[in-house]
């Protein structure tokens, strides 16, 4: 019964999944990173996806508005197999905004063909550590079923060739 | 049964109360209902869909059916909650790049020079 307590216990619905890095960097640089155009536009996405911003407003409950494009070709193949577009616009706001301390970003997920419209919220706390900064990445992963599809597509384990991206854009 | 089953299945809280339940161990209906603290009247449909969901076995005992947890889709679960983590984890590499790239187009040329 040990292995299926653990699991049960590890696995609950309401767990969330915690993600922490410390960053060699300011409290203001990683909160740029998540509330301005360029930051955001920077590094979020899947591997094989860039980001367009077409609206983010800085501020408490304040608009967060974007298109996710697949660019390149095995983002476009696992997109086509799944039977998605190539490019899908998505939606959220703010719903903590307390600058360089906590924000809490809430996605609209409402592109998934038939499933209804869903919420999915990430929580973003920093605390800074000398002059390194502490993120501490909080995610609601039982309300994501839309990840859940890519991670069991095996889209997942494309996404470890992190810097090959930077590389070429630089 | 992929993961966004397992999920749906888990995503009802009366589903989970029984799955807490039976965490202790194997259980008549009877013993369910009293320690999961639900009403009796739906559990036999939750179990149901739990059993078909492939979350529980049972086995008759005499007049009692008996139910139990089964491993595999919590170990399927685990496994998606890992690749959930690893995606993010992939995500935040790509944060501190970003980060890295600012820090180096703001530094001045001498710096850069240093590095």
């Amino acid at each position: 019964m040990n292995d299926i307590s653990n699991a049960a216990a590890a696995t609950q619905a309401q767990e969330p999944v915690v993600v922490e890095r410390t960053y060699p960097a300011s409290m203001r640089e990683l909160w740029d990173l998540w509330t301005t155009k360029d930051g955001f536009e920077s590094w979020w996405g899947p591997e094989g996806f860039r980001v367009e911003v077409n609206a983010l407003e800085a501020r408490p409950d304040g608009l967060l508005d974007y298109d996710m494009i697949a660019d390149a070709p095995e983002a476009i193949a696992a997109m086509e197999r799944m039977g998605q577009p190539l490019s899908h616009g998505t939606r959220g706001r703010f719903a903590e905004f307390r600058p360089f301390e906590r924000l809490s970003l809430v996605h609209v997920i409402d592109f998934i063909a038939g499933m209804d419209p869903y919420e999915s919220r990430i929580d973003v706390d920093f605390e800074p550590l000398g002059d390194r900064t502490r993120m501490v990445v909080t995610l609601h992963p039982h309300r994501d079923p839309h990840w859940s599809r890519m991670s069991a597509e095996g889209f997942g384990s494309q996404m470890g060739k992190l810097d090959r991206r930077f590389g070429t854009a630089a | 049964m992929t993961q966004i089953d397992i999920f749906e299945t888990l995503a009802d809280p009366t589903r989970r109360r029984i799955v807490e339940a039976l965490r202790q161990g194997e259980r008549p209906v009877n013993a369910i209902v009293q320690q999961a603290g639900i009403h009796q009247s739906g559990v036999s449909r939750h179990l149901r869909i739990l059993h078909e969901a492939g979350f529980v076995s049972v086995r008759p005992d005499g007049q009692r059916r008996l139910y139990a947890l089964r491993p595999e889709p919590f170990r399927a679960l685990d496994g998606w909650l890992a690749g959930y983590r690893q995606l993010w984890e992939a995500r935040l590499d790509r944060f501190g790049a970003a980060l890295e790239e600012r820090r180096n187009a703001h530094s001045t040329p001498e710096k850069e020079q240093d590095r």
